[in-house]
């Protein structure tokens, strides 16, 4: 097994202190930074995805590999500044609907949309269509990302798409949405870009929204 | 003005028969004979699934959704998304609701005349007619609750209030319905002049809510908290009913956005408030309701388990009806599986489903993580009737919900399941599961013995309130004092807790 596919087992298999030692030994054997990401990291991360659709990884495992991911890209970042050769995928601006507290569908898309290459803007629940318009400025994002769980706070997606508009936002970015009630039918209804079934449908559909 | 042409449709497997004119909505037709519509009839959920043997219904892009080309073609429809084009013949997928009403023993103090409490469920309806005098119940009525053609659970009623203003046909349809309940059992107990003297009913905040008229708006969104929890009075003419003497009608309050007055009753009925050891009351629905606590201190919380125990969103799920295998038995490496109805197998209700995992951990065909050990996709309990990857998923989801919210409240209390004298299981499921399956797949850890079905825990503390000493108005004002309401969702640590109970506990319970 070459280290880049020892890296990759370390992070289907949630091994967070294996990941990021085998990462800082990989460093100082001269592997440049740009390439844990194409070699290692979105490899296991889309392995991760495809055992989640199967139902062979359930939510524990999903979030253990991500944080064993993220114990590599921690210490891959700082390196990575000013790296024109590993530019962001796209800059993804996410988070829960006014009035919707879950998170954990959410945090697992950001977290696999981290470790695809995207720069991820995590504005957490409860979030008002002011702060995503806002957030969207700032970081010139190219992608919003929504999350609702109940039927009664998804009707919040239509607000932000319609705050957008209202901004002059709307053709700037795309608008991602899902979640448990949510279906492809609701995301058309309400002009979104896309639904994403789960996460690494949302994931598959960002890559192809940033690639548009 | 020609009129329709009517139609025929028949339902099996009751073999009923109806006519109505072309073109009427399956929604309607069938609501009308006891189906539900989960979703509000919104061709988002798939619970009003029915199939079509003979005739012809339409598909559109909703159904397409929701259902499988294979599904499709073997004539699988939402009912919801179909009108009555052509005759039909159909096979329900659906139950005839199990109702449990209550004829516990319990102490009172005798009064004069008449009572009448009611348990006003999501789903369902118990109302009881008591003889205050002797604490004798005189009848009991049960009903399908008729807001349910507007979604199943509440917040799809909560939608349909607010989002569709929905909000006075649902007050009026369910006093209406209460009302005649009411006047069904006064006319059922043959006790000419029977007049009664008080009716208590005790629900869930948003059936609360909804009965009483209050803005519901509130609790369609966080942090779900309405300022108006307390105690309605009414009598039965502002309501629309007419009693003889006109009665004073109580709607007993409630104690969070997601914790009701049946949960009050609850309280009561079991006397958790009034103990020296720490107890606790576990209401097992879509939405989970714990109370832990003693004479000392009350803690109470809901968590949102899904519909996994009531056999939604499980692949073969049903209820537990005819056809519905309610219990799993290891027997040496085989399993035995028991059919409601002494037919062959058709689904699995939310016993069931318990019972199996339970099943598959004790055989290890199942690990801890919930992986079906060979990588197998499914596991054939009795055919066709086969447990799934999802299935197990779905059911890690419900019992990770209850297993974390009774954690959190006991680490708030700063104990241990140890210390629980008992845990008491409220409602319909609560009698039905079977303990140490539960207590086997990690929903609750704690010993068989210690825990109780306490049976319809809501109707008999709503009994109680009927017969509550002078001075007591039914506002419980001092017991509520006491009652602290933990709001899960924003709790600090509850979805690393939740996360870490997704998992089945190791070994074995010889």
């Amino acid at each position: 097994m070459t280290l880049f596919e020892e890296l990759q087992q370390a992070i289907i298999d949630g091994k967070a202190p294996v990941a990021k030692e085998l990462t800082e030994r990989m460093l100082k054997e001269g592997v440049r930074p740009a390439e844990f990401f194409p070699k290692a990291i979105i490899p296991a991360m889309d392995e991760v995805g495809r055992r989640m659709r199967e139902c062979e990884f359930f939510i524990p495992e999903v979030l253990i590999a991500a944080r064993a991911a993220r114990g590599a890209t921690d210490i891959l970042r700082p390196l990575l500044v000013g790296d024109e050769s590993i530019r962001p995928v796209g800059t993804v601006v996410c988070g829960t609907v006014k009035g919707d507290l879950h998170d954990i569908g959410k945090n697992i898309v950001a977290m696999m949309l981290e470790s695809a290459g995207f720069r991820i803007v995590d504005l957490g629940v409860d979030v008002a269509p002011e702060k995503i318009i806002e957030a969207v400025r700032q970081h010139q994002a190219n992608i919003v990302a929504m999350s609702a769980l109940l039927t009664t706070t998804m009707v919040n997606m239509k607000a932000v798409i319609e705050a957008l508009a209202a901004a002059g936002l709307r053709d700037k970015v795309k608008v991602l949405v899902g979640g448990a009630p949510v279906t492809d039918t609701w995301a058309h209804s309400i002009g979104a870009d896309g639904y994403g079934k789960d996460a690494p449908a949302a994931v598959e559909l960002a890559r192809q929204l940033a690639a548009a | 003005m020609p009129e329709k042409p009517t139609r025929r449709i028949v339902l099996r497997p009751l073999q009923a028969g109806l006519t109505a004119p072309q073109g009427t909505a399956l929604r309607d037709l069938l609501f009308a004979q006891g189906v539900e519509f989960p979703c509000g009839g919104q061709g988002r959920c798939r619970g009003c699934r029915i199939r079509v043997l003979d005739g012809t219904a339409e598909v559109n892009a909703a159904q397409r959704e929701r259902l499988s080309a294979v599904e499709l073609a073997d004539g699988w429809r939402l009912a919801c998304q179909c009108s009555l084009g052509d005759n039909l013949v159909i096979e329900l997928r659906q139950w005839d609701a199990a109702i449990l009403a209550d004829d516990t023993p319990f102490a009172f103090q005798p009064r004069a005349g008449f009572g009448v409490a009611v348990d006003l469920g999501t789903t369902t309806l118990v109302a009881q007619l008591l003889d205050l005098s002797a604490g004798r119940v005189l009848a009991v009525r049960t009903s399908l609750n008729s807001q349910a053609r507007f979604g199943a659970d509440v917040m799809s009623r909560v939608r349909f209030a607010v989002a569709e203003g929905g909000h006075n046909q649902l007050r009026e349809m369910i006093r209406l319905q209460i009302g005649s309940l009411i006047e069904q059992l006064v006319s059922a107990a043959q006790a000419p002049g029977a007049e009664v003297q008080d009716v208590v009913l005790v629900g869930n905040t948003v059936m609360h809510h909804l009965f009483c008229g209050l803005d519901v708006e509130p609790l369609s969104h966080y942090p779900f908290e309405s300022g108006q929890l307390g105690l309605q009075t009414f009598t039965a003419g502002q309501l629309g009913w007419k009693l003889e003497g006109n009665p004073r009608v109580r709607f007993l309050p409630c104690l969070g956005g997601f914790v009701g007055s049946d949960i009050l009753a609850g309280i009561l009925a079991t006397n958790l408030g009034e103990r020296e050891n720490l107890n606790a009351l576990v209401d097992l629905g879509t939405n989970g309701e714990i109370v832990i606590g003693n004479r000392e201190r009350l803690l109470c919380a809901s968590t949102a388990a899904g519909p996994a125990f009531e056999g939604a969103r499980i692949s073969m799920g049903m209820r537990a009806s005819t056809g519905a295998i309610s219990e799993v038995k290891v027997e040496g490496q085989e399993i035995h599986c028991h059919v409601l109805g002494n037919v062959p197998p058709q689904g699995l209700c939310g016993s069931g489903l318990v019972d199996a995992v339970a099943a598959g951990l004790e055989l290890g065909r199942i690990q801890a993580s919930g992986r079906f050990s060979d990588g197998a996709g499914a596991w054939a309990l009795s055919p066709p009737v086969a447990l799934t990857q999802g299935d197990i998923r779905e059911l890690q989801l419900a019992k990770g919900a209850i297993a974390a919210g009774i954690r959190m409240l006991l680490e708030r209390c700063g104990a241990s399941a140890r210390d629980l004298e008992r845990l008491y299981l409220a409602g319909a499921f609560g009698n039905y599961i079977n303990r140490a399956s539960a207590q086997r797949i990690g929903l609750i850890s704690l010993p068989s013995e210690k825990v109780e079905a306490a049976g319809n825990t809501a109707l008999r503390g709503a009994k109680l309130a009927l017969f509550a000493l002078d001075g007591e108005d039914g506002s419980y004002a001092r017991l509520r004092s006491r009652i602290e309401h933990v709001a899960l969702n924003a709790a600090p640590g509850f979805q690393e807790i939740f996360v870490e109970e997704l998992a089945f506990p190791q070994g074995t319970y010889a």
